[in-house]
């Protein structure tokens, strides 16, 4: 079954409620600093060879995806499509594992929504998990009337959104990006992500006139990646940090760096600061992570996360 | 991945064969057409185009490579065809031409995309050939090539499909002059970076919102672990001071850099929050910038010597 989901039925968070789709209002609403005063966030990697089972343990580590899957769920899922050169999308077989799990919870449709070309999908081999496994694929086109404004009264840079229109017929969002280089601001993990649900005109906002010359049009990206973040905000993020590209990101081709590890979580700072740092990144420095924990999206302090690393 | 020292000596062996092909003496292309550039029939020695070429033009890389051309535009970028390939075995390789917009923007992409660890082949006029995938450049053009493994038959088709465009582009090139301006001596190979621009130096050393650094074009070298010389040029000795005030000012100022030294006449230094030392001097119109964890070794690198 399908259904729309309106703007009054976005916050559903409370607690047993299980369903942890939170869009517009509910992040919105969270105060600057919120995220400081919150119980440690959570996050779980699972290591090893097997990047199928490393998701689902670092799935288990996270709470399990019953706690964020229930049973009738309609689940949407992002995974990093961008690109087919090596340790630039997400594995297909941490997609298989994903797919997996949402529907052993019971999830009732899982659908990878993307803007980008089926070719894309076909290329890197996802498209091919997502038949396999019954899900589905749906693309749209580039056409401004598929997406939805969403306004961002928190933006720094960004004061309206415009995502995929079809992501709010959905009960769940995980987000699934794969970590790695970025040549306009060094580092892509969960945040960055999130363009892909956004429409490319808005996402063209994010580069102003002089970004090239001009710090500060340099840093407007960054932040409009964070206020974007403020619009959407996943269930569920599972992130392939296993074979990924350290140097010509994000298209590649480049170094790749294997460290073997899927992380999951709900927590968007923590986790990219947690997969910048395993490339000796330092997460201060990377724009994206700083603002988004000063502005209340997460948490960089690596002392205030809990963080349950186990292999397979 | 594995096996890439097997592969490694197989691909430099092939590279003697690639310049030695009959194809090396083909004719030039006439370069109105990238996709003259493509090498077709058996050009490629067993691998042959598979599907149409892909072409896009200035703002429309976005397209082909979204979220990940503004560092092609910073340097200056025309267009770009992609074609794929493939072997009898089945194996497939892709070919991007990037035509930028003047040679030193195709080696600044080239020294951009190269890792340092790569092995040079005698391609184009530098090559390098790292684990699965080939960058070459050669006048106005940028060569990347990406097979989807790190076997020795993916890296041969690397090889076969580099030589025909090589042998089409026509001439050669050398770096900018700037790059001489990097002493030899002790410098890494592979290490050399030209920028045009902040988001590229901004790959190599990030130094925040700093200002001062709208540099007309600069160069960076290695030497030593975490030891580096940029060399920063602003087209004039006044310009260049006024942009190391504003640098200067930014620093100063900033709680991630601090003042360490700047007595007994040395040049000013300072201190990162990974413990690297920043040292600089004036050229001309040229700022130098020498960093590593040894003060010491900063300085010498910005030092009279150099």
């Amino acid at each position: 079954m399908s259904r729309t989901i309106g703007r009054r039925d976005f916050i559903k968070t409370g607690a047993g409620a299980g369903l942890t789709l939170v869009m517009g209002k509910a992040l919105m609403a969270a105060a600057p600093g919120a995220a400081a005063k919150a119980k440690a966030p959570l996050v779980g990697v699972g290591v090893g060879e097997d990047y199928g089972q490393a998701a689902v343990k670092a799935v288990e580590l996270a709470g399990g995806i019953k706690k964020f899957v229930r049973k009738g769920a309609k689940v949407a899922l992002l995974p990093n499509v961008q690109s087919r050169h090596p340790g630039s999308f997400t594995k297909p077989e941490i997609l298989r594992a994903v797919i997996r799990l949402c529907k052993k919870a019971g999830a009732a449709d899982v659908d990878c929504l993307s803007w980008q070309t089926v070719k894309q999908w076909e290329d890197t081999g996802l498209k091919a998990v997502i038949e396999s496994e019954g899900a589905s694929l749906r693309i749209f086109e580039k056409d401004e009337g598929l997406f939805k404004p969403v306004p961002i009264p928190a933006g720094v840079a960004l004061k309206e959104a415009r995502i995929l229109a079809a992501l709010y017929e959905h009960d769940v969002f995980i987000n699934m990006p794969i970590t790695k280089d970025h040549a306009g601001n060094k580092f892509t993990g969960t945040m960055k992500n999130l363009m892909g649900l956004n429409s490319p005109a808005n996402n063209r906002t994010f580069h102003r006139p002089n970004w090239k010359t001009d710090p500060n049009d340099i840093t407007h990206l960054d932040q409009s990646i964070v206020d974007l973040n403020k619009a959407v905000k996943p269930a569920l993020n599972i992130v392939d940090a296993t074979e990924f590209i350290v140097t010509n990101g994000p298209f590649g081709p480049g170094q790749l760096f294997r460290p073997q590890r899927v992380v999951a979580g709900t927590d968007r700072v923590a986790i990219d600061a947690y997969c910048a740092s395993l490339w000796a990144l330092r997460p201060a420095d990377i724009f994206q992570i700083k603002l988004g924990g000063e502005q209340g999206l997460g948490e960089i302090d690596p002392n205030r996360v809990l963080l349950k690393e186990e292999n397979i | 991945m594995t096996g890439s020292r097997r592969w490694g000596i197989a691909a430099l062996a092939l590279t003697g064969l690639v310049l030695s092909g009959a194809w090396a003496a083909g004719a030039r292309a006439v370069q109105d057409d990238l996709r003259a550039l493509l090498p077709a029939g058996d050009d490629a020695k067993g691998w042959v185009k598979d599907g149409d070429p892909q072409e896009f033009a200035g703002e429309d890389l976005y397209a082909y490579i979204d979220g990940g051309a503004e560092i092609y535009q910073e340097y200056g970028f025309r267009r770009i065809v992609v074609q794929d390939y493939e072997n009898a075995a089945g194996k497939s390789v892709s070919l991007e031409i990037f035509e930028m917009e003047t040679p030193a923007a195709a080696f600044g992409m080239f020294t951009f995309k190269r890792s340092g660890r790569g092995k040079n082949v005698a391609i184009g006029a530098g090559a390098e050939l790292e684990d699965y995938y080939l960058n070459f450049w050669k006048g106005r053009f940028l060569v990347t090539l990406t097979g989807f493994d790190d076997t020795a038959g993916t890296i041969e088709g690397l090889l076969a499909v580099a030589g025909p465009v090589d042998a089409r582009i026509a001439g050669t090139s050398e770096p900018p002059d700037i790059v001489a301006a990097l002493p030899e001596q002790g410098l890494k190979p592979g290490s050399v970076k030209y920028f045009k621009g902040l988001l590229g130096l901004n790959n190599v050393y990030s130094l925040q919102t700093a200002r001062g650094l709208a540099f007309t074009e600069a160069v960076k070298g290695d030497y030593g672990d975490d030891t580096a010389l940029i060399v920063m040029d602003y087209g004039s000795a006044g310009a260049r001071a006024s942009a190391w005030n504003k640098l200067r000012g930014f620093l100063e100022g900033s709680d991630r850099f601090v003042r360490s030294g700047s007595e007994q006449g040395v040049p000013p230094l300072f201190r990162d929050a990974k413990n690297r030392y920043l040292a600089f001097a004036a050229a001309g119109p040229r700022l130098l910038l020498g960093i590593s964890p040894d003060p010491a070794a900063s300085l010498a690198l910005v030092g009279p010597s150099r």
